[in-house]
């Protein structure tokens, strides 16, 4: 069996192609139903700025901002599964907004440079974030791993807004 | 009088070439989405230190008043974005429905904070000392998750009504 992805009225079907029989229709409900994609949105935002957020109150820590009396570790540690429960929402949320139109995604530099510093943001947040995290690294290093942090995280938010504005694509 | 004010303010020249830019109008919105993402987290901190559910090592008193400064620094960012995107297009917004839903819930969080003012959020050392942690707090806390959550979503759905005819854009 093989498939290919056509285009009818703006709405994106996969057709699945059995040798002498009819092509199955298979479509996205989500590219259907036109009240699913906002409320799928509102999940999105709710989960990056959740797990973004407690990134930045590490951040900030790192930086000499806000809960001074506990070190980056400890508020990383009380904040992790928030974190995470944010990341992994907006994740999902943001798989499910890109199944309804995955060609315009894919050829869009904006979404590949989103991509690109998300891949980039939660890389470092597990490696050199977490040493800073942990106080191996100099109060100056953590400083300025912070602002990396901060800008990557930012970058992707930047990355998904522009995803819109350069429609339709590549080229 | 309102409408007439918004058609002057929406045409002032700032406003028009805010309106009419392919690239200034998104890097504000950017901008607003990442002043939200950055600091909207420091109100869901404080709730979830209200309710018990995280940073419970540190005090109440400690999370609220060390936080009270940067959430107004990060509240006065997203505004100042905020206030752009809508000055734009003000006329168009003022008949927005979401935009009037958002608009209204900021006045119940201001009403919110009048509320709790004195039971929550103006002694909250008070709170520590409590055996227990006071109802009062862990409602004030709830409440105010929820509405933020709503402005949240009330924001996104701004952009899903589509604009009117006949709008005074100059």
């Amino acid at each position: 069996m093989s498939r290919c992805l056509i285009r009818e009225s703006g709405i994106l079907r996969a057709v699945w192609f059995t040798s002498g029989v009819r092509p199955l229709l298979i479509e996205n409900p989500l590219s259907t139903s036109p009240s699913l994609f906002p409320i799928l949105e509102c999940f999105h935002i709710a989960g990056f700025a959740l797990s973004i957020g407690m990134t930045a109150l590490v951040d900030f820590r790192l930086l000499g901002f806000g809960l001074q009396k506990q070190t980056p570790a400890e508020i990383t540690r009380a904040l992790e599964w928030w974190t995470l429960a944010g990341l992994i929402v907006a994740l999902f949320s943001g798989l499910l907004i890109f199944s309804t139109d995955p060609d315009m995604y894919y050829l869009n530099w904006s979404f590949l440079i989103k991509m690109a510093c998300l891949v980039l943001a939660v890389a470092f947040n597990y490696t050199i974030h977490r040493q800073a995290v942990s106080g191996s690294l100099s109060p100056p290093a953590g400083r300025l791993v912070a602002c990396v942090s901060l800008a990557l995280w930012v970058s992707v938010i930047f990355g998904g807004i522009f995803i819109a504005v350069i429609r339709p694509g590549l080229v | 009088m309102l409408i007439s004010f918004l058609i002057w303010l929406q045409n002032l020249e700032p406003f028009s070439e805010l309106r009419s830019s392919a690239y200034v109008y998104p890097v504000v919105l950017a901008l607003h989405l990442s002043a939200i993402a950055l600091f909207g987290a420091m109100i869901v901190a404080t709730d979830l230190r209200l309710l018990g559910w995280a940073l419970r090592d540190d005090s109440i008193g400690d999370v609220i008043g060390r936080l009270r400064w940067p959430k107004r620094i990060g509240f006065l960012l997203a505004a100042t974005c905020g206030f752009l995107l809508f000055s734009s297009k003000a006329e168009e917004y003022y008949y927005n429905p979401f935009f009037r839903a958002k608009i209204l819930l900021f006045v119940l969080v201001a009403v919110h904070a009048l509320v709790f003012r004195r039971s929550v959020y103006g002694d909250p050392a008070e709170l520590d000392r409590a055996p227990e942690l006071p109802a009062r707090a862990k409602q004030a806390a709830a409440l105010s998750l929820f509405l933020w959550l709503g402005i949240l979503c009330a924001g996104r759905y701004i952009g899903y009504v589509e604009g009117r005819a006949g709008m005074h854009f100059k």
